[in-house]
């Protein structure tokens, strides 16, 4: 069918572009009806296209699909339609299908400026740099006289690595800019050419581009960053260390600009680089960085000396985050010694004398007493010496009732005790002490959570959250991501696994969109010239999962699926759980029904809100139309391995330096019985951590399993069984796990993983395996309590076989009396008492 | 190093704390909700940036006089002879001059608490009364009222 109209439709037909792009959809539909009236035109391809289109804008998506379709089925070979089926894909995020369509429409019409427009965006949003690249060269071959022409292909360019390029063409454009006084755009654009210099590794191009357009580039530090490491690059050791000294007089906190100056300085000893630091902190008195930087290279005398003298400084400031700051140095055993000392004999010169040294002239004001004794809490809690720290701890509150950062830290120290309750409990009581403070709000609503009490946590949250809102859904709608994982973690603990899943669904999905939100920022970013953050920002979406909290997330989903794979959900059993109040079958039948029903209203009258509601906004038509999680639907599924392992994937793309990564990899492929990926899960933990109790344990139920299994493909067989002898270090299983016993004698995490292969491989060794696991006479055994927890709770669930009760009584009394306030092994009395305890705060903060 | 500061619904909590520890007496709700009402005649003390102290007072208008009544004026012991306890009354006191209509200002003490009676003195506070069985729970139960005059 000819897609030609004669004048007057023709007329009418241009009137409907225009309506759609001036947004006036009614009139739109007006005159495309006008045009498909006329029988003769009914079937008007390009008309029917712009009538979908219109349609979908007005969020209704089934008739403006179905539009399209068929006008494009009239008119293959019209660009309109094809371009107007790409919006509708590109609308609904198919990318992929949009560049298609796009791509149909050039074949029509290779000149069409808008069409190649948004082509590019979808390429560069699909990352095909090379499409990007190529259909950026047609943009500046049509349009060589706008800016964003220039700078788009040589982006593609740049971001291929085809630097020479990039450079030539960002140096034609540079040359018909006219200078003026003050432009920041340009200033922009010129520090955008001189990273492409120093990215392309010719730093002497890079130097020189700096030194001719300093004048006309407005930021002066990044100009004297890139000037210093680009004059180290080179060799200009004079040079680079001038910039250098610049930089620390603009900004004397940045340890950067110090750490650079060393290497450009090449001091080789600590005792150079310690001389070094003291200049500096002669020089600017007030700055942290370099006195912190000079206790990391001094030791002994001279260290104690400087390590007191900052220590009294920040006590006497009454500054919260010393802690902080010194625990670097506490990696060191000797200075965790010394500074112990020193903070011990101020704290004693304080309490009898008011001084923190007995010769000092003044005496100290109380607060820096309260201080010294709040570092020692936190000192004692670092090392897991929780009756210490809590004595001081306690010393603090007696002292300064009111210090809020000391119930927060004793909250802490309840928390690492693995008392949570306790925990909880004061942090919601330091929340009481400053309901403004959104941070201790923040901490009150976590605890919560870590004692599964998410009604509360909400509570807590909604102090905060916008009014008229769920806080729930407010922080699902903030991307609160810190909430969301706690909740998982709590439903997962609870056995909740959908409602567990639905979080960690909900968090994938803010990456999700922060992936999809780069979007809008394509063609802003060239409009604005924000070109070095434009990369940057780039550079990050690709790696965007490698963040830490979609690890946390992703652990939390895996094991969620993991346990729904060992323990799957039928329907059945969901809702016996939910309706089992003692209802008979017959009513439950009812029930049911009625509910159903119910249910199926709401959802109508919902649907019906959503349609009603104005929907020239698009993007919230859009939102209405995703399927809601729900938690019921999402433990119903046939392959919960395979769900587990897209969530595994990112990990293994961005987190493989992380053992964990590897080790759920292989709880993952274990259960699928796939042995090659089994085999590459392992090899990989092993190159990060071959001691790893957990991998240890992993190793040897892969071995068992290879062996148990006699019908694997003959060239898998083979490489399993060269892999396996290089894992076994070749010895037998048997040897293999009595000598990894052995060789870790002093780690419980070692000794009870080797007691855990060791009741896999010999179930009847069972005297040995408790033998290995009860054992408690380790050096620092009071920094262990998680694996002490996770060993007595395997011998609770009979996982090293029926444990007579008095063995895991005689385990728990021992443990009690390492670990006096962890509730974990607390007897029914004490823990009576404890919450006695928490009732009693609760009186407290009544009054 | 020594600023007073707003007690605030936010922080009220900290108040009771205060008096909590600091004072043999409890006080009521109703306590509580009116210094939140009452500005300036109710303040925290704050030393380094840490509460440690407060003081709360009302405008009494019986006898056909207007006299200020300190509620409660006090300090955490670590905080004690700091200057802590001066600042808070010298609020109170300019509070009560800058008013213009108040006759006096005046106390409660138990009668053994020798250091708030060498304190106020310091301020010029006379003995007016002394209240037997003024306090309910505790021992000694007598009170002396201490005044000093404005006009």
């Amino acid at each position: 069918m000819p897609s030609q109209l004669p004048p007057k439709e023709n007329n009418l037909f241009k009137r409907v572009v225009k309506c759609y792009e001036q947004k006036q959809y009614k009139n739109g539909l007006k005159f495309a009806k006008q045009i498909l009236s006329t029988p003769k035109y009914a079937d008007h391809g390009e008309t029917l296209a712009m009538k979908g289109l219109i349609l979908n804008c007005l969020g209704k998506k089934e008739e403006a699909f179905d539009l399209v379709r068929r006008g494009l089925r009239n008119d293959l070979k019209s660009q309109v339609c094809w371009h107007v089926f790409g919006l509708l894909q590109r609308s609904e995020k198919k990318y992929d299908e949009a560049i298609k369509c796009y791509r149909n429409a050039l074949k029509w019409d290779k000149d069409n400026l808008q069409i190649l427009r948004d082509l590019s965006l979808l390429q560069i949003q699909m990352r095909d740099l090379e499409g990007y690249r190529d259909t950026r060269y047609q943009l500046l071959k049509l349009r060589p006289g706008q800016r964003a022409s220039w700078i788009g292909y040589s982006m593609a360019c740049h971001l291929l690595e085809d630097f020479d390029t990039a450079l030539a063409v960002l140096e034609e454009y540079r040359k018909t800019q006219e200078v003026k006084s003050y432009d920041y755009e340009f200033s922009e654009f010129l520090l955008y050419q001189n990273s492409v210099y120093r990215e392309a590794g010719r730093n002497k191009d890079c130097l020189e581009h700096l030194e001719k357009y300093e004048k006309q580039i407005c930021d002066q530090v990044s100009i004297m960053e890139v000037k210093a490491i680009v004059s180290y690059n080179l060799g200009l050791k004079d040079k680079a260390e001038k910039y250098y000294r610049q930089l620390i007089d603009r900004n004397p906190s940045n340890n950067d600009y110090y750490t650079g100056l060393v290497k450009v300085l090449e001091l080789s000893t600590d005792e150079m680089m310690a001389n070094l630091y003291s200049e500096f902190v002669e020089k600017y008195k007030y700055s942290h960085a370099p006195k912190l930087l000079r206790l990391q290279v001094t030791s002994g005398d001279t260290f104690k000396r400087y390590v007191g003298d900052y220590i009294k400084h920040a006590l006497r400031r009454g500054s919260p985050p010393l802690f902080l700051n010194i625990r670097p140095l506490l990696k060191d055993k000797t200075k965790a010694k010394i500074i112990e000392e020193l903070v011990l004999d101020y704290s004693h010169n304080l309490k009898n004398h008011s001084k923190l040294l007995t010769d000092d002239e003044n005496k100290e004001p109380p607060t820096t007493y309260l201080w010294t004794l709040f570092f020692l809490a936190q000192y004692y809690d670092h090392f897991r010496k929780l009756d210490v720290a809590m004595k001081y701890v306690e010393e603090v509150l007696d002292h300064t009732p009111t210090l809020i950062e000391g119930y927060t830290l004793q909250a802490k120290i309840y928390k690492h005790a693995d008392n949570l309750q306790l925990a909880a409990k004061l942090m919601d009581e330091a929340r009481s002490l400053d309901t403004a403070d959104r941070y201790i709000n923040s901490k009150s609503a976590k605890y919560q959570l870590k004692i599964d009490n998410i009604e509360k946590a909400e509570e807590t949250c909604a102090m905060f959250t916008r009014e008229g809102v769920s806080a729930i859904e407010n922080l699902n709608e903030m991307q609160c991501m810190w909430f969301q994982t706690e909740c998982a973690a709590s439903f997962l603990r609870q056995g909740k696994i959908g409602e567990a899943l639905k979080k960690c669904h909900e968090i994938d999905k803010h990456f999700t969109d922060i992936i999809e939100d780069q979007f809008d920022f394509h063609t802003y970013c060239m409009r604005k010239m924000t070109l070095k953050a434009y990369i940057s920002m780039l550079r990050m979406e690709d790696i965007l999962r490698s963040h830490p909290f979609y690890f946390k997330c992703a652990v939390l989903a895996i094991q969620a699926y993991v346990s729904l794979h060992d323990n799957p959900i039928t329907e059945t059993e969901e809702d016996t759980e939910v309706n089992s109040d003692g209802l008979t079958a017959k009513e439950l039948k009812k029930l049911k029904s009625k509910q159903r029903r119910a249910k199926k209203k709401a959802e109508l009258k919902e649907e019906k809100k959503a349609d009603s509601k104005d929907t020239n906004d698009k993007k919230k038509a859009d939102d209405n139309a995703e399927p809601k999680l729900d938690p019921k639907k999402l433990v119903q599924i046939p392959d919960p391995l395979d769900q587990a392992i897209k969530f595994l994937r990112p990990l293994q793309d961005w987190s493989a330096e992380t053992i964990d990564t590897h080790l759920y990899a292989f709880d993952i492929y274990y259960r699928k019985g796939k042995y090659l990926l089994m085999l590459q899960s392992l090899k990989r933990a092993r190159n990060i951590d071959s001691q790893n109790p957990q991998l240890h344990i992993n190793i040897v139920k892969f071995a068992l399993a290879v062996k148990a299994k006699a019908d694997l493909n003959k060239a898998v067989s083979q490489v399993v069984e060269t892999e396996l002898e290089v894992l076994l270090e070749g010895m037998k299983l048997q040897e293999f796990n009595d000598n990894f016993i052995e060789r870790n004698k002093n780690s419980i995490a070692h000794q009870s993983a080797g007691a855990e292969a060791l009741n896999i491989l010999n179930p009847s060794a069972s005297d040995r395996v408790l033998q290995l696991c009860c054992n408690l006479s380790y050096d620092h055994i009071e920094t262990e309590l998680p694996v002490c927890a996770k060993v007595y709770k395997n011998l609770q669930k009979d996982t090293f076989g029926k444990v007579p009760e008095s063995v895991i009584e005689t385990y728990r009394k021992s443990c009690s009396q390492l670990f006096p306030l962890a509730a974990v092994f607390q007897d029914n009395q004490t823990a009576s008492e404890t919450n006695e305890v928490v009732s009693s705060l609760s009186e407290l903060s009544v009054k | 190093m020594i600023e007073l500061g707003d007690i605030t619904p936010h922080n009220v909590k900290q108040l009771k704390k205060l008096n909590s520890v600091i004072f043999p007496v409890s006080y009521n709700e109703k306590f509580y909700k009116d210094v939140l009402t009452s500005g300036d005649y109710a303040k925290f003390a704050f030393y380094n940036d840490i509460i440690v102290g407060g003081v709360c007072c009302r405008v009494d208008s019986s006898d056909n006089r207007r006299r200020l009544y300190i509620m409660t004026l006090g300090c955490l012991a670590a905080y004690r002879c700091l200057g802590i306890g001066t600042v808070m009354l010298k609020h109170v006191l300019k509070l009560a001059e800058t008013d213009g209509h108040i006759d006096s200002v005046y106390l409660h003490v138990q009668i053994n608490n020798d250091t708030a009676m060498a304190f106020y003195k310091n301020f010029g506070f006379e003995v007016i009364e002394t209240k037997s069985s003024y306090y309910k729970r505790i021992e000694p139960s007598d009170a002396y009222v201490l005044e000093k005059k404005l006009k």
